[in-house]
């Protein structure tokens, strides 16, 4: 039998701190329940942040070792013929490259003979970093400037939302290419050109928003007791977007992840850190006869991305239904 | 209506300005220059002297507002100058490239949209449906590819069962031969249809939704309309109009995804110059390749937002 609970009726003793925790449990339950997508991207997303954060634990080898086999045809003091015939008789261990995915190589062994598998584990990092680094940097900057652009309408709203078209007007991937060549290209910079690149949408998003708190009558309300415009907006306006601010963050996500990943293809990503962009273009000059490092990096940013994006859409479908299909 | 239109108008004009303001700003504010790349590149001759000669002759050592102002009067007199690295006038470069890319980006959108409007249909009819839940979580995925990838495994297709041979030095047009081209575009323009139409899908699914709910659907269901009628004269056309809205959105993820692709399979189009204009830092083709694409999107943008404002009289009151 379900349990009946009447709205009206409040709780007489206060919710204590192991009740709060059993709510949220069921809470989570009930998102689980009602939207097995978004729990499955749920699953996935937490299956990343693990896998980022054991990266060493569960890497089974060093993403920089290469491995060597003992070469069957080694010969001590070869002869000039048989160096012709054969480059490689002189040397006694061979680089182990392009070894196919099984016991010892899950995922195989890449061009170097390094093992694809610990590659791509290391990838998962990166990914993280830049999707929740750039969407937090994109969601904080859009809601000041979405706030300012709301709520002093007139000649700023009409600038800020002209800049905003301007950055639209541009392809996303050409924006961030071109924001992160301006600095050197660290993770830290990266991350943060690819959230100011993400203003122009999460600016339009809180804006709108912002603007139809304003409309409200708890607003006005707040204006006739004479309540400064700050304090309007971090008491009144700031609590009723927090569900467009949820969402802001985290349909952001996969998209920064996909344009961290695009730029690293093109050669233009951060240095210094596996990416699984970079693995896809370093896998493709062998594609033809060993494709196993493009498909295992680029299979990874696809799940991803999938789980960022499953998670968001359910929990935008939750906060706030009107936003469907937005 | 004419208010709207002329006020849109002046708006769009305003945001091409700052786009381009944007990218010769942005391109100069870039490390590096043309004059001491190109002159690095042969060790040991690139003396100062040298490089300053160099950024005279191509006028890189003028004041930046004097450049900027420059740039501003060849630029309403539709003079885009002449390219650092080829030597070529810019407009010559563009008239070569951008036909590549709008057939590509032709190619993006037929497939795209022949496959996003059927299916995303099929989804609305079929709601909650095994088909509806495959059908969209084949969207989803399409979502979460990155192109690159997409493009590369289609490659790794092809080459598997040697379905074609792609000529990676023919680069001709579609009119010029079509049997040729198509086989160089196929790839790509699957790669890119695939990603760029996932979103129309999911929004024409749920617009179709609303739309089926609405009482005009049940009055022309009433009245003793096939479903088939119901669903393409009523309920399609009006889920539509919301996608057209879209579109400028939709173009410009094309674009983006069109500068991977070019690059990807040597396609000398617009996308491809805005790679390696950049890379180069040839100022006067990467200004007017963004400033062309620019208008573009903004084009787009402005003649759905008219052509709804004409449609639905809504839009042009508020």
């Amino acid at each position: 039998m379900s349990q009946v609970i009447d709205p009206t009726v409040v709780p007489l003793r206060d919710p204590t701190i192991l009740d709060r925790a059993t709510g949220g449990v069921r809470a989570l339950g009930r998102f689980l329940r009602s939207k097995p997508l978004g729990g499955s991207g749920l699953i996935l997303v937490v299956l990343f942040i693990a896998v980022a954060l054991l990266a060493s634990v569960i890497q089974r080898h060093d993403p920089d070792e290469i491995f060597e086999t003992q070469n069957p045809d080694y010969k001590a003091n070869p002869t000039t013929l048989e160096l012709a015939r054969n480059p490689d008789i002189g040397s006694p261990v061979l680089v182990s490259q392009f070894e196919e995915p099984g016991g010892g190589h899950w995922f195989g062994t890449d061009k170097f003979g390094r093992d694809i598998w610990s590659q791509v584990i290391h990838g998962s990092r990166l990914s993280l970093i830049v999707g929740l680094g750039a969407s937090v940097i994109a969601v904080v900057g859009g809601l000041i400037i979405g706030m300012i652009s709301a709520y002093y309408a007139g000649i700023v709203d009409l600038l800020i939302q002209r800049i905003v078209d301007m950055l639209q007007a541009i392809p996303f991937l050409v924006l961030v290419l071109v924001f992160t060549q301006i600095t050197e290209r660290s993770v830290l910079n990266v991350v943060l050109w690819l959230g100011v690149a993400g203003l122009a949408i999460t600016t339009r998003l809180i804006r709108s928003a912002v603007l139809q708190v304003r409309e409200s009558e708890f607003v006005l309300a707040a204006q006739v007791v004479g309540a400064s415009d700050l304090r309007i907006m971090i008491r009144h306006v700031l609590p009723n977007c927090v569900a467009v601010l949820i969402i802001a963050f985290s349909i952001g996500i996969g998209a920064y992840i996909l344009a961290e990943a695009s730029i690293s293809f093109l050669g233009a990503g951060p240095q210094g850190i596996p990416s699984w962009g970079q693995m896809v273009q370093a896998g493709r000059g062998s594609l033809d006869l060993h494709p196993w490092q493009t498909v295992f990096a680029g299979g990874a940013i696809m799940l991803i991305v999938l789980g960022f994006n499953l998670l968001g859409d359910a929990l935008r479908d939750v906060l706030d239904p009107r936003l469907r299909g937005a | 209506m004419q208010a709207y239109i002329i006020r849109r108008i002046i708006g769009a004009v305003f945001v091409v300005f700052l786009v381009g303001t944007f990218s010769f700003f942005a391109i100069r504010v870039l490390p590096g220059d043309f004059a001491t790349a190109s002159l690095g590149l042969d060790a040991g001759s690139a003396s100062a002297d040298n490089i300053a000669q160099r950024k005279a002759d191509l006028g890189l050592d003028l004041p930046i507002g004097e450049q900027y102002a420059n740039w501003l009067w060849d630029t309403v007199r539709l003079d885009l100058g002449t390219s650092f690295l080829t030597q070529n006038s810019v407009w010559y470069e563009i008239g070569r490239s951008l036909p590549y890319s709008i057939e590509l980006g032709i190619l993006i959108m037929i497939v795209g949209f022949t496959v996003a409007i059927p299916v995303g249909l099929i989804s609305a009819i079929f709601q909650d449906k095994a088909l509806d839940y495959s059908l969209r979580g084949l969207a989803i995925l399409a979502l979460a590819a990155p192109v690159f990838w997409t493009a590369a495994i289609a490659s790794l297709v092809v080459l598997q069962w040697d379905l074609f041979l792609i000529d990676v030095i023919g680069q001709p047009h579609l009119w010029e031969n079509p049997g040729k081209a198509i086989t160089w575009y196929l790839i790509p323009m699957f790669a890119g249809g695939f990603a760029g139409t996932a979103t129309t899908m999911r929004l024409l699914r749920s617009q179709m939704l609303e739309v089926l709910r609405q009482d005009y659907v049940r009055t022309a269901r009433a009245k003793g309309l096939r479903e088939s009628v119901v669903i393409m004269r009523h309920a399609l056309r009006n889920a539509l109009l919301p996608v057209l809205t879209v579109m400028g959105v939709t173009i410009a993820t094309i674009i983006g995804s069109q500068v991977i692709l070019e690059n990807m399979f040597n396609i000398p189009g617009i996308g491809n110059k805005v790679l390696t204009s950049l890379f180069a830092r040839d100022n006067p083709v990467f200004q007017s390749v963004v400033l062309i694409i620019a208008v573009f999107t903004v084009l787009t943008n402005l003649v759905v937002d008219i052509l709804y404002g004409v449609i639905d009289p809504r839009i042009r009151l508020s």
